[in-house]
């Protein structure tokens, strides 16, 4: 293990609070959710940006988790990555998972539709997307990355690398000031 | 009368019927890993129960919810809409902690959404 102190340096480097790599369950959600809001509590942050905080980390993790179990993903791809981290008066908050290249293109409108929106474009959206008729079959209500953008303090950052020809990488990064 | 008595967890909010009051509780947070299976139950409890009962107080009192979580609480809210057209009365009383801005936006939202009675109250943190 002669990498762990490059590890850790690293890993201070970036100002990683939290960092989670593997296969997400339920109870792990809840579990480093309470840690992180349990630090931030300690660290007498506003509510408001606990809030914010958690409620980012939540809808990235079940969304990640909600993707494996619906799409039938192949156990080599079911692995998730989550980073928590804090630098220069933001959080930060970044989400990677595997994602079937079919869905790129669906989801990259999606979030380019997100990010053309003002906080006023974005509360529309959110409100006129809550009030779709939910339908027997249906998992998700599609509001979490436009609840994800009202939060953030600036433009979803994203990014697609190619993993193999029937997947990609999806990388998701949302900024919250207020560290 | 059907009672509707779920308690709480690390992710799920207590959800609970006073026939005394004809209060209809629901305390702590919700972010379900399933949010449309939790919140079935009380869909049913309300179909079931509304047409039989002529007064009805939902009080919320929710730190936090996800956002398939604020799907349900506007079908719940819908419900409850439903019912007082038909005579029924209903009322709303939403509890947020005084100090957290971001969960009076998200009470005041849903005010705008609803046309019931629609009570905002601050309690200490």
């Amino acid at each position: 293990m002669d990498n762990l102190l490059q590890l850790r340096e690293d890993f201070s480097r970036r100002g990683i609070l939290i960092s989670f790599n593997g296969s997400l369950s339920n109870s792990i959600i809840e579990e480093i959710g309470n840690a992180i809001k349990r630090y931030l509590e300690d660290e007498q942050r506003e509510k408001g940006i606990i809030t914010d905080v958690f409620a980012v980390y939540v809808e990235q993790t079940q969304n990640m988790r909600n993707y494996v179990r619906k799409n039938e993903i192949d156990e080599e791809h079911r692995s998730s990555i989550l980073v928590i981290s804090t630098a220069e008066g933001h959080y930060k908050i970044s989400s990677g998972n595997c994602i079937k290249k079919t869905n790129v293109p669906s989801l990259t409108s999606h979030l380019e539709q997100i990010n053309s929106l003002d906080k006023d474009g974005l509360k529309q959206m959110y409100k006129e997307q809550r009030r779709k008729v939910r339908t027997p079959d249906m998992t998700s209500a599609g509001l979490g990355l436009i609840d994800i953008a009202r939060r953030a303090s600036s433009k979803i950052s994203y990014q697609f690398d190619r993993l193999d020809d029937e997947y990609d990488f999806f990388s998701l990064t949302i900024t919250i000031q207020g560290a | 009368m059907n009672m509707i008595d779920i308690p709480a967890t690390k992710s799920t909010p207590e959800i609970v019927f006073s026939e005394k009051d004809k209060r209809l509780s629901i305390t702590g947070e919700s972010y379900p890993e399933n949010t449309f299976e939790f919140f079935k139950p009380v869909f049913e409890w309300l179909q079931e129960t509304l047409p039989s009962i002529d007064k009805l107080t939902l009080a919320v009192n929710i730190s936090y919810m996800n956002s398939s979580s604020t799907k349900c609480m506007l079908d719940i809210l819908d419900i409850l809409g439903e019912c007082a057209q038909q005579g029924c009365d209903v009322s709303v009383v939403w509890y947020y902690e005084a100090d957290n801005g971001r969960a009076l936006g998200i009470a005041e939202e849903f005010e705008e959404d609803v046309e019931i009675p629609f009570e905002i109250v601050s309690i200490a943190p």
